[in-house]
């Protein structure tokens, strides 16, 4: 419709421009509420709020120590919320991050024990990283060769691969022929041998004692890669036009369904590097819950982010302290870390029922 | 020896599978009438929990039941106020809700049974029918079961009567099929709805609730265990039929009772592989690799009034 009058015209224009700060404020109120509520839910435990707070500060950022490990935790959560949003532009709703993350772990453990290990020039923890990213891609793949072969919903299926994914693990690292480490005599715990010092990712500052490694690197060139491809790409617009319209996009001559498994392979590798460089940055040997709450945290990331590149940095960077400081809130100052857990339902639920406010249009 | 093992193995079957059975049962019902709410494990997680906590604190498993579908209800109530009035992504909502659950359980039951011991708490006692028991083979199995089994498989004749020779169940029909001609011959599409997904949610609550006060007599962490995402791929699995849906629920609570059964049997198949049969057998149906089955039309598809 074209605006004859001048002055309607600028009213519309003024309730466009309304439109983009809403996207950031109602992640930015949900947040506070949700954290709000947190403190609150503290204080009626009885526990001291003052405390709390001191012992989750210093979990965040009390050391270079802490710092880093939290930084870690967000590259993780960042690539899984990088991947949710690069589905999200087909429209299709990963929620398959944990089972994802669960593949990636588990295959580029199996790379770096079984052979990776004496590669030279560096490749002894990349050819890991790329087998698990290739495992992730597979996995989130799947769903997506689901979606597009026999129209299956992208959110149950990934959800059942996520399902999978988990008993999978915990196969593997209770199994002797699979990854489990022989038993010796200091324990028989059911989890992975550690992986060779080579296959590591190498630190960013080896001196301070901080753990911040190079998946820091790794997860900013995706960071910008994501989002050139999402904003300044024909793929990106691609991806944007099957999800908004598919029938339109297969009549304009797109091969629809090789976008939507594109998107779902893309997706789910983003989720296998992010459980890869969990293993081989931090944790070093598969245990069979490595994975536990990550998929989740990086698909709260991503919704939180509204699709934007940044605002999953920004919002796994959030959640990457959150979760250091819920970890030492729960050690130092004896509150459940599971407050957390709370607040981040409540953030989902009240971004997902403000929709209305800012979509004007209900997406189907 | 086997024989034993067997009616071990169809008892556990069985009491694994009623949670299930309750939880679909209503979701169906609510499915057929356009919602699907992916909270279902979080009510069920919350009732398991407030069941528990009722029964322990009054001793009366039946005030516990209450208790749970209470408040799976309110959880329901406020999925529906967001999936149906607030037009919000019911699957993106069903995940808040569970993670909400999952931490609040948690953080309760640490700051309220934490520091006090293990002792069971008050459940069902089972009910032991002589009339049933004489049957070979799966008699015992059937007959050493709580009250609340049985009132599962009555839930699952109420739906189908309801969907089936009602006119509310009609209502649920047309209102899923197609909501512009259900809202222009006069159904409130939104009434519809609100009720579809109380009716999920109450009985999702006695699934939950079955969990604590009358299989297991405690509450532990995060004790549905995807319960709800099974019982959600039972009703895919099924059709969206009342009877093919309980049929899948026996069958995934079986798959998960094999778990106990193979070591028992001592055949070398890895447990693990035993936990992940159900959501292999899910994924399989609901590729349609499994009979052909179709959702109703509106699914997961808000309904706005004109336009």
């Amino acid at each position: 419709m074209v605006m004859k009058n001048p002055k309607l015209a600028r009213v519309a224009q003024g309730a466009r421009l309304e439109l983009v700060p809403l996207q950031v404020l109602v992640p930015v109120v949900s947040t506070i509420i949700a954290l709000g509520i947190g403190l609150l839910i503290i204080a009626a435990t009885g526990a001291s709020v003052i405390e709390a707070i001191e012992a989750f500060w210093d979990g965040m950022a009390g050391s270079d120590f802490n710092i880093g490990a939290s930084i870690n935790r967000a590259i993780s959560l960042a690539l899984v919320g990088l991947g949710f949003i690069f589905a999200s532009r087909a429209n299709l709703t990963n929620v398959g991050g944990e089972g994802q993350i669960a593949m990636g772990g588990m295959f580029a453990t199996a790379a770096a024990l079984h052979g990776a290990g004496g590669l030279p020039l560096g490749l002894a923890f990349i050819v890991p990283l790329a087998v698990g990213t290739l495992a992730g891609a597979i996995w989130g793949g799947l769903a997506g060769v689901l979606k597009a072969a026999r129209g299956t919903n992208e959110v149950i299926s990934t959800l059942l691969l996520s399902f999978i994914a988990l008993p999978l693990v915990y196969w593997s690292v209770e199994s002797f022929h699979l990854l489990r480490k022989p038993i010796s005599d200091v324990s028989s715990l059911p989890e992975s041998a550690e992986i060779p010092d080579s296959t590591k990712l190498p630190l960013l500052f080896p001196d301070n004692g901080s753990p911040l490694h190079i998946g820091l690197l790794i997860a900013a060139i995706a960071v910008v890669v994501v989002w050139l491809v999402l904003r300044h790409s024909s793929l990106g617009l691609r991806l944007r036009a099957v999800g908004l319209n598919a029938m339109a996009s297969r009549r304009a001559g797109m091969r629809t369904s090789f976008y939507v498994i594109l998107a779902m392979t893309v997706s789910g590798g983003l989720g296998g590097l992010g459980g890869a460089i969990m293993i081989l940055g931090q944790q070093f040997y598969l245990t069979s819950d490595f994975s536990s709450g990550y998929g989740f945290d990086g698909l709260v990331v991503g919704l939180l982010s509204r699709g934007s590149a940044v605002g999953v940095v920004i919002g796994a960077l959030l959640f990457g302290f959150l979760r250091s400081g819920s970890i030492n809130m729960e050690i130092s100052a004896h509150v459940p870390s599971a407050v957390v857990l709370i607040c981040q339902g409540l953030i989902v639920i009240v971004i997902a029922g403000s929709a209305i406010l800012t979509n004007r249009k209900v997406t189907r | 020896m086997i024989d034993e093992q067997m009616a071990v193995f169809i008892g556990s079957g069985l009491r694994l599978a009623v949670p299930i059975i309750f939880a679909a049962t209503g979701e169906m019902l609510s499915e057929r009438a356009g919602v699907l709410n992916l909270s279902l494990d979080g009510m069920m997680l919350m009732s398991a929990f407030t069941a528990a906590l009722a029964s322990w604190a009054t001793g009366s498993p039946l005030i516990g039941v209450a208790a749970g579908v209470l408040v799976a209800t309110a959880v329901a109530a406020l999925q529906a106020v967001l999936s149906v009035t607030l037009r919000a992504n019911q699957l993106v909502v069903g995940i808040g809700f569970n993670i909400l659950a999952l931490g609040s359980t948690t953080f309760l039951y640490r700051e309220i049974f934490g520091p006090l011991s293990r002792d069971p708490i008050p459940g069902f006692a089972q009910l032991n029918l002589p009339w049933l028991a004489h049957i070979p083979v799966i008699g015992p199995a059937l007959a050493n079961q709580t009250g609340l089994a049985y009132v599962s498989i009555l839930m699952v004749v109420v739906t189908w009567l309801i969907l089936k020779y009602t006119s509310f169940g009609l209502a649920v029909r047309a209102v899923g099929e197609d909501p512009r001609a259900a809202d222009k011959a006069g159904i409130s599409v939104a009434k519809t709805r609100y009720l579809g997904v109380l009716y999920a949610g109450i009985l999702a609550g006695l699934g939950g609730a079955f969990m604590s006060v009358a299989d297991s007599n405690t509450f532990t962490e995060n004790m549905t265990k995807g319960a709800g995402y099974l019982a959600i791929t039972a009703v895919i699995f099924g059709g969206w039929n009342p009877w093919y849906t309980l049929a899948a629920c026996l069958l995934f609570g079986f798959a998960t009772a094999l778990q106990f059964l193979v070591p028992a049997l001592q055949l070398d198949v890895p447990v693990a592989l035993l936990l992940l049969l159900p959501y292999l057998l899910a994924l399989v149906a609901i590729a349609g690799f499994v009979g052909k089955s179709r959702q109703p039309s509106a699914l997961t598809i808000p309904f706005e009034r004109g336009g």
